[in-house]
């Protein structure tokens, strides 16, 4: 386990990739997977974010909630609205809403030794399929915001442009009597395709477990449209919206005339097309590119920013420096010694101010 | 579109992209018959179907820009304001591609946006571009005009002209095969007859000049400009072919040529068509000796002695060797040995049969003394096995066989030459460094440098040592689990590539172990790929180095059967 201190708050990682915080003071558990907490809030709704521990006091957004029990969760799940104040040993937590996905979470941790703000998987300009982006009111200390996509190789157009290319290539290939489907992640990227779909009223076919999920997006008011569970051998007519494992399996081996369309923010490389065998690349991403996440981080003006979910977190680190914000990888293998020489110094710099 | 922008650059660049960005061939085809229909000047034509297929310059002129990888990529970073080192690499990484980086950059990146503006710079005028690139002369230099020809580009535009400029592939998955068909189909010609015209002179661009002047049928042979290669196909196994319609022949253990004999004058062409006339100068005096004139012949350079054929390795010694040592002559002399007759008494025999040119062959055979391969009768399996182990005993690399009726068309012709070869062994080896891919396989770990054991080894202190690297083999399935699977194993990262604690066990197939002395193993594999996984072994079950130096030198000095017994060829 891999432990920091800033500002006297303490900080341990579940696990050395950088997912899963702990706030031992305060028996607080962030997307831990195993840890026995007081109390442990989960960002969203996504596998490598969710706990798997039912002992504990598990705090979620009412949709992540659901996705939770949907997706096979068995504990108890206390659902807490945005912007409502939980304590929990002293310390103060606080959901904003990240953009990422449906009840997707910013999670805001305040204690007498500062404040944390755990971002989880967050997207902005927010995804139209979420509750929207809002960061919180308030001078952040510690800003953890995830850098999936921290390479200036990577800038989104609008939705509007993503959602156009959606419709265009479902409506071309639907007209040229093929079958459009759409490789998209069941839970998040799916249900902004069906929306893209929807706006212009072209019937689709969700898979098998994507479909109970939408339940969930059509209770909180979001239009899916027209949409059935998909029925392999009836798909004409229909867009399909899948995840990319089908194509392994035999399951549309019935499907006539399959035009591909590949949903993701790493569809913006250009490998992708040889890699995965598809008509269409359409990057969509669900998390903020480089240059937005530049424009938070000076925005917040965090007091120290700890990057995770990047296999260059050294990147991001130079540019938030040359702006004069101070920053270190939450975790990686492999500069972890660098990383505690450097925390050392640190906190020496950050005890003399 | 316009006849304007039809001869820009950009629309070339444009229609690359959308060519790499359809799937299937008809579909491509398509856009490229869209574009050639749309440009009308002919010489635009031309220079765009150079573009697509040779580069900024064609291989026949022998220029060329000389502008590495890290020249361009370093001058991407300074003209994007960028740190080349931390950003810039980190970034090719993730794509895998340093162009496709640089046409991202340079439509995200402030600075790339800010110091550009388009200027639908024309073909010709990229051409000049290309000229001045030329004939820079130092890396400041380069670096310099790349960077003020860039300010007159638009992303997509950059990144083709770096690909074009290098003269590597645009790597949009279209090959020379489809360009023919689409050149057909837009000049409404037949494909055999495009597909002729540039097995003979070698260049789209020039098929396409006969194609706009009609006189297509009017390409004819001409001397020391090399016949495209008719290939073979692989087989492992000969069951279900039609043994009567086809001849065997040894697939001997040398380097395929082809050989243009006119007056006096002679030069080789290696399979890449390149001259490589100087590395073999007895060569000259064999077909003088034999009194041959007038004449293009296919065959095999094999280092022979003592009646027998010599392993590879051996000729390799003479492979690029420009002037050739008497010592070197001496120690490993080559021969020629024909296979086939493209060209004789002024006629070019391509279209003919094979068991036609083959009789020509024999009668240049009989009368002159040229070293010709031995072709024997199929009948069954049985029989393909027994030639087989016949091969392999004179020391050659298996069989080829032919179709008595095959014509001579260059590539791969479907079944029509067929080889049948088995690989030279197998090793289990352990994953030592995973490298991000490059190109198609971008933004994986798809490169694999594999070790061997050398746990007993006095010689080393370390317990694995590299024996080679292989990026292929595998399923997508099987690299998805690899990629999975290594990020436990991760004990250092240096930029694109990975150290792993040995773990993963490789049955590793390869064509043939060479010695290389640069290397810690001082051996290295040819054509290393995966065989299998083995996810049952562990890296105490691997290969040593000694059994790799064994099989070696076991290879080497393998008891080769002297030619006269059941001879390959014929002297």
């Amino acid at each position: 386990m891999l432990f920091r201190e800033l500002f006297g708050l303490k900080l341990v990682l579940e696990h050395s990739s950088g997912h899963g915080i702990v706030l031992p003071e305060f028996k607080i558990g962030i997307d831990t997977r195993y840890a026995d907490m007081d109390a442990v809030f989960i960002s969203h709704g996504h596998a490598d974010h969710v706990t798997r521990n039912k002992k504990n006091k598990v705090y979620a957004t009412e949709p992540t909630a659901r996705f939770m029990a949907l997706r096979g969760f068995k504990g108890e799940i206390e659902t807490i609205e945005f912007s409502e104040e939980i304590e929990v040993n002293g310390a103060k937590v606080t959901f904003y809403p990240a953009g990422h996905i449906l009840g997707s979470a910013m999670i805001f941790v305040e204690t007498e030794n500062g404040n944390l703000l755990y971002t989880g998987d967050f997207r902005a300009p927010a995804s139209p399929a979420s509750e929207g982006f809002e960061l919180p009111d308030k001078p952040v200390d510690i800003f953890i915001p995830e850098a999936t996509f921290g390479l200036p190789i990577y800038r989104w157009e609008d939705h509007s442009h993503y959602f156009n290319e959606i419709t265009t290539f479902a409506r071309e290939h639907l007209d040229a009597g093929n079958t459009p489907i759409f490789l998209a992640y069941n839970l998040g990227k799916g249900q902004e395709v069906m929306m893209a779909l929807a706006e212009k009223n072209i019937p689709c076919m969700i898979h098998e477990s994507g479909f109970p999920l939408c339940k969930v997006y059509d209770d909180a008011g979001i239009d899916l449209g027209d949409y059935k569970r998909i029925n392999y051998s009836e798909t004409e007519g229909h867009a399909l919206v899948v995840p990319s494992s089908v194509l392994g399996s035999n399951k549309l081996s019935n499907v006539k005339r399959k035009k591909v369309a590949y949903v993701s923010g790493w569809a913006a490389h250009e490998a992708r097309r040889q890699q995965m065998i598809i008509d269409k690349r359409i990057a969509l991403s669900d998390h903020v590119d480089f240059y937005e996440l530049m424009r938070i981080c000076k925005q917040l003006q965090p007091k120290f920013t700890l990057i995770t979910h990047t296999p260059n977190p050294d990147v991001v680190q130079f540019y938030l420096e040359k702006n004069g914000l101070r920053s270190a990888p939450l975790a990686t293998v492999d500069s972890l010694k660098e990383y505690r020489d450097r925390e050392q110094s640190e906190r020496q710099m950050f005890d003399e101010s | 579109m316009s006849n304007s922008s039809a001869s820009t650059f950009k629309y070339f660049a444009q229609t690359a992209q959308k060519i790499a960005d359809t799937r299937g061939i008809n579909g491509k085809i398509a856009v490229f018959e869209e574009y050639l229909s749309s440009v009308e000047d002919p010489s635009d034509i031309k220079l765009a179907l150079r573009y697509f297929t040779e580069g900024a310059f064609s291989k026949k002129s022998g220029r060329r820009a000389v502008i590495g990888h890290r020249t361009t990529q370093t001058a991407a970073a300074e003209f994007l304001e960028m740190d080349y080192d931390l950003v810039f690499k980190a970034c090719r990484t993730a794509t895998g591609s340093g162009s496709e980086t640089i046409e991202k950059l340079m439509r995200n990146w402030p600075t790339g946006r800010d110091k550009r503006k388009e200027q639908h710079l024309t073909l010709s005028e990229m051409y000049e571009w290309f000229e001045k690139l030329e004939s820079a002369k130092n890396r400041d230099e380069k670096s310099e005009l790349l960077q003020e020809c860039w300010k007159l580009l638009s992303p997509v535009e950059i990144k083709f002209m770096i690909r074009v400029l290098m003269q590597y592939s645009l790597r949009i998955g279209f090959e020379t095969k489809s360009i023919i068909r689409g050149l057909a189909e837009t000049f409404d010609a037949d494909s055999d007859d495009v597909r002729f015209a540039y097995m003979l002179n070698g260049s789209i661009e020039e098929t396409a000049e006969q194609l706009l002047n009609e006189d297509l049928h009017t390409v004819e042979f001409e001397f020391f400009q090399p016949v495209h290669f008719m290939l073979a196909s692989p087989i492992s196994s000969a069951s279900d072919i039609d043994f009567e319609k086809y001849i065997a022949e040894e697939k001997f253990d040398g380097m395929r040529c082809q050989a243009h004999i006119k007056d006096g004058e002679i030069a080789l062409f290696s399979r890449d068509q390149n001259d490589i006339s100087h590395s073999f100068p007895e060569l000259d005096l064999q077909f003088n000796q034999h009194g041959l004139n007038n004449m293009v012949l296919d065959g095999e350079i094999c280092v022979f002695k003592n009646d027998t054929i010599q392993p590879f390795q051996l000729l390799q010694k003479r492979m690029g060797v420009k002037k050739p040592s008497k010592k070197l002559l001496k120690e490993y002399p080559v021969l020629f040995i024909g296979y086939d007759l493209l060209f004789s008494d002024q006629e070019l025999h391509l279209d003919k049969p094979f068991l036609k040119r083959r009789e020509q062959l024999e009668t240049v055979h009989e009368s002159t003394g040229l070293p010709i391969s031995t072709v024997k009768k199929l009948a069954s399996k049985q029989g393909v096995e027994k030639l087989f182990k016949l091969a392999k005993d004179h020391g050659n690399e298996g069989l080829m066989l032919k179709r008595k009726d095959s014509v001579y068309e260059y590539g791969q012709r479907g079944n029509k030459w067929l080889k049948v070869k088995e690989p030279a062994g197998s090793l289990d080896t352990v994953i030592m460094y995973a490298h991000a891919g490059s190109g198609k396989r971008g933004g994986t770990y798809s490169d694999f440098t594999l070790g061997i054991n050398v746990k007993e080894d006095d010689r080393y202190l370390e317990e694995f040592i590299p024996i080679g690297k292989a990026y292929g083999g595998f399923t997508n399935e099987e690299l998805k689990k690899l990629n999975k699977e290594i990020r436990p194993l991760i004990a250092e990262k240096y930029g694109p590539t990975l150290g792993l604690i040995p773990k993963i066990v490789v049955e590793l197939e390869f064509e043939e172990i060479q010695v290389n002395r640069r290397t810690k193993a001082n051996y290295t594999l040819r054509l290393p790929r995966f065989k299998a996984i083995r996810w049952d072994l562990s890296p105490d079950d691997t290969d040593t180095l000694k059994a790799v130096e064994r099989m070696f030198e076991e290879e080497l000095n393998r008891e080769r059967t002297e030619n006269s017994v059941k001879p390959a060829f014929l002297k």
